[in-house]
């Protein structure tokens, strides 16, 4: 219970100890020029599966250098919108707008393209593959002459430290270590890194802190909000309220595929949020 | 804590540490069993037949069959990191042997086109397994037995059962698979020259890692662009490929094909691949130590000849082996994947670190002073602070 997040911990401001013992923070929110635009935008996206209906008329908005929490019970919609955001299906309705464009993604690789990247929770890391293998996977630097090109193992390594320092990770161990030796906030934290560093405009977070101690989660909200600051787009989806405010510039509430409440981050507190959610799951 | 891990960083590692990490580097190499086997083999078939077995007569004789069974190996093991199985290897190796034979004999083609029209044959055989499995996402294990019935059986019916004899130029059988390496056959030299490309195709190409990403996670890889189906489909033709490169070389050896040939291939494939220490759940392996599988696999068969063992001995030693070989491969190796280096082995390199930090100014230096493992730049919670 004594995991601070910050080292110097006299500037959080703690709330009561929850489930999720991250101190909650209370920051400053710069205002957003209104006239920005924001990097990814749902309009009226519906979304049925059948006679099963995902989502409703649901509309948001993601801005470089904001933090987007997206909240919601199980089934409230939110796996079923990322999909939507990284191209895995398509909307019914609505459409998505990508820098004020409407756009459609056919498949997640052209949403990848668009730099869209979304970090799954058990899909970070390679087990066996050594970090730096992880970080440039996909994207190897090579070199070599004509079409007989190899590995460029000093470059990659060149590129997985400076990924890593970019988000402020300071990496103890090698960078051959592999997979299996870091931890769950390690792995979310070189995804955070390796999704910055490959020049990625939105990043979508899909529960990044569900599985990790206290201590670990911290670190992890920590890159998150370094993303921020260095002027990424953010969409944080989580289960956990706490966290959401201790990082979020806006919040959105899901519930039963519609859009519930909209706030920023200095319009609610976790109590009126956690009664919010409560009463409209 | 950070602290102290950077002092004893500067501190010279005793020796007891040095060797201790030294074997630790060592036992998780995947090929650290099968160097052992190889070398363990060795030396108790010497003990056996101590006039008969260190001799190189005998080397010539356990490279020979480490050499074809060891290039269709390669391919194998190659597929088994990026996390499929082939059961049809040996039914292309012999079908692409027909092909090459054939092609020889009935159109009087030169060796020169026939035996890259066999090896393009065992690579189209290859690209349907790989077809099948991408596009109807069936496991490679079913998709292979249906595809090892269908090209055995045509083997069979094109062959109608009898051995088909073929002459060929010496010089071709002299480079395939003559005694020209002072006594020792070219196949060996061909196992070797794959086995150098396959190694370096999976440790130092972008395709390597793909090859051993796919067997790992492959939505991961998925998710990062890594073109999980490419990369099967061209795993599968290599591996056809190689068997049919191997059935050739046995062509030019027998200067003949018959229905069986290859029959039993696909699976001693996988035994030197797991001798070699290649998991068989896919992900990690080695090259290396399929070669060396090979060579133990060789050491066998010949080994107990030579010490008059009764023909049997040869199933029954192999299955030992392959079993041991996985007991150790996954309990050793696995504990030690987990450990941690020993003391003053800590390897990120500090020069490293400080050459980026100067290179990127973005990066604060600040809380790195703190000595913080993870250190936080100076962000928004902090500016706001009253």
């Amino acid at each position: 219970m004594s995991g601070s997040l910050r080292p110097d911990g006299s500037q959080d401001e703690r709330a009561p100890h929850g489930e999720g013992d991250v101190p909650l923070l209370r920051r400053k929110i710069e205002p957003v020029a209104p006239d920005s635009t924001p990097v990814i935008e749902a309009v009226n996206i519906s979304k049925a599966f059948g006679a099963t209906t995902a989502l409703v008329d649901v509309s948001l908005k993601a801005y470089a250098g904001r933090i987007l929490a997206l909240l919601g019970d199980n089934g409230a919609g939110k796996s079923t919108l990322i999909k939507i955001l990284s191209g895995v299906f398509p909307p019914d309705q609505g459409e998505l707008r990508f820098l004020g464009q409407p756009i459609v993604f056919a498949n997640p690789a052209q949403a990848r393209q668009r730099g869209i990247a979304t970090v799954f929770q058990d899909l970070a890391v390679c087990e066996l593959l050594s970090v730096t293998r992880n970080i440039v996977l996909g994207r190897e630097p090579q070199k070599g002459v004509g079409p007989f090109k190899w590995f460029d193992v000093k470059k990659a390594d060149e590129m997985a430290r400076s990924a890593l320092h970019r988000l402020g990770v300071r990496w103890e161990r090698g960078l051959d270590e592999r997979g299996v030796n870091i931890s769950g906030g390690e792995r979310q934290s070189l995804a955070i890194a390796r999704a910055m560093f490959f020049g990625s405009s939105l990043l979508v977070l899909d529960e990044p802190t569900s599985a990790l101690a206290v201590r670990q989660a911290g670190r992890v909200l920590d890159h998150i909000v370094q993303a921020r600051d260095q002027g990424q787009a953010v969409i944080l989806i989580t289960h956990n309220f706490r966290h959401a405010l201790s990082v979020a510039d806006d919040l959105t509430v899901l519930a039963q595929g519609r859009v519930a409440a909209h706030f920023r981050r200095d319009e609610i507190e976790l109590e009126e949020l956690t009664d919010l959610v409560a009463r409209v799951a | 804590m950070a602290q102290g891990s950077t002092e004893s960083a500067k501190a010279a590692p005793s020796r007891k540490a040095v060797y201790g990490e030294m074997a630790r580097r060592v036992l998780l190499r995947p090929e650290a069993t099968a160097l052992a086997a190889a070398l363990a083999l060795f030396i108790i078939f010497s003990i056996l037949s101590p006039q008969l077995f260190p001799t190189k007569l005998t080397y010539i004789s356990f490279m020979s069959v480490a050499a074809e069974l060891g290039i269709v190996s390669i391919g194998v093991t190659l597929l088994m990191i990026g996390g499929h199985f082939d059961l049809s290897v040996g039914a292309a190796l012999g079908l692409s042997s027909y092909v090459a034979v054939v092609l020889m004999r009935d159109y009087a083609a030169p060796p020169i086109l026939a035996a890259p029209a066999a090896v393009i044959a065992g690579a189209a055989l290859g690209a349907i397994n790989g077809a099948l499995v991408v596009r109807f996402r069936i496991h490679s294990f079913v998709v292979t037995l249906g595809t090892m019935l269908i090209w055995r059986g045509v083997l069979i019916a094109l062959t109608g059962g009898f051995p088909m004899t073929v002459t060929m130029p010496s010089g071709f059988k002299d480079i395939m698979s003559g005694p020209l390496l002072s006594g020792f056959r070219m196949s060996m030299f061909w196992f070797f020259l794959i086995g150098a490309a396959g190694t370096f195709l999976l440790t130092r190409t972008r395709f390597g890692n793909w090859i051993q990403a796919r067997g790992q996670n492959e939505q991961a890889a998925r998710n990062l662009g890594v073109p999980v189906d490419r990369v099967t489909i061209i795993l599968f033709m290599l591996t056809s490929a190689l068997g049919a490169v191997a059935g050739v070389i046995q062509v030019a050896r027998f200067s003949s094909v018959d229905a069986l040939r290859g029959e039993g291939m696909e699976l001693q494939a996988v035994a030197v691949t797991v001798i070699g220490g290649t998991l068989l759940s896919g992900g990690y392996g080695s090259v290396i130590g399929t070669i060396l599988g090979a060579v133990t696999f060789g050491m066998i068969q010949v080994g107990l000849v030579l010490a008059g063992a009764p023909g049997h001995f040869f199933r029954t030693l192999t299955g030992v082996i392959v079993v041991g070989a996985v007991i150790l491969n996954t309990a050793v190796a696995r504990r030690m994947a987990r450990s941690k280096p020993l003391a003053g082995f800590r390897r990120s390199s500090e020069a490293a670190d400080a050459a980026i930090l100067a290179a990127d100014p973005g990066v604060s230096r600040g809380k790195d002073a703190e000595g913080q493992a993870w250190p936080m730049r100076a962000n928004s919670a902090k500016e706001s602070a009253p």
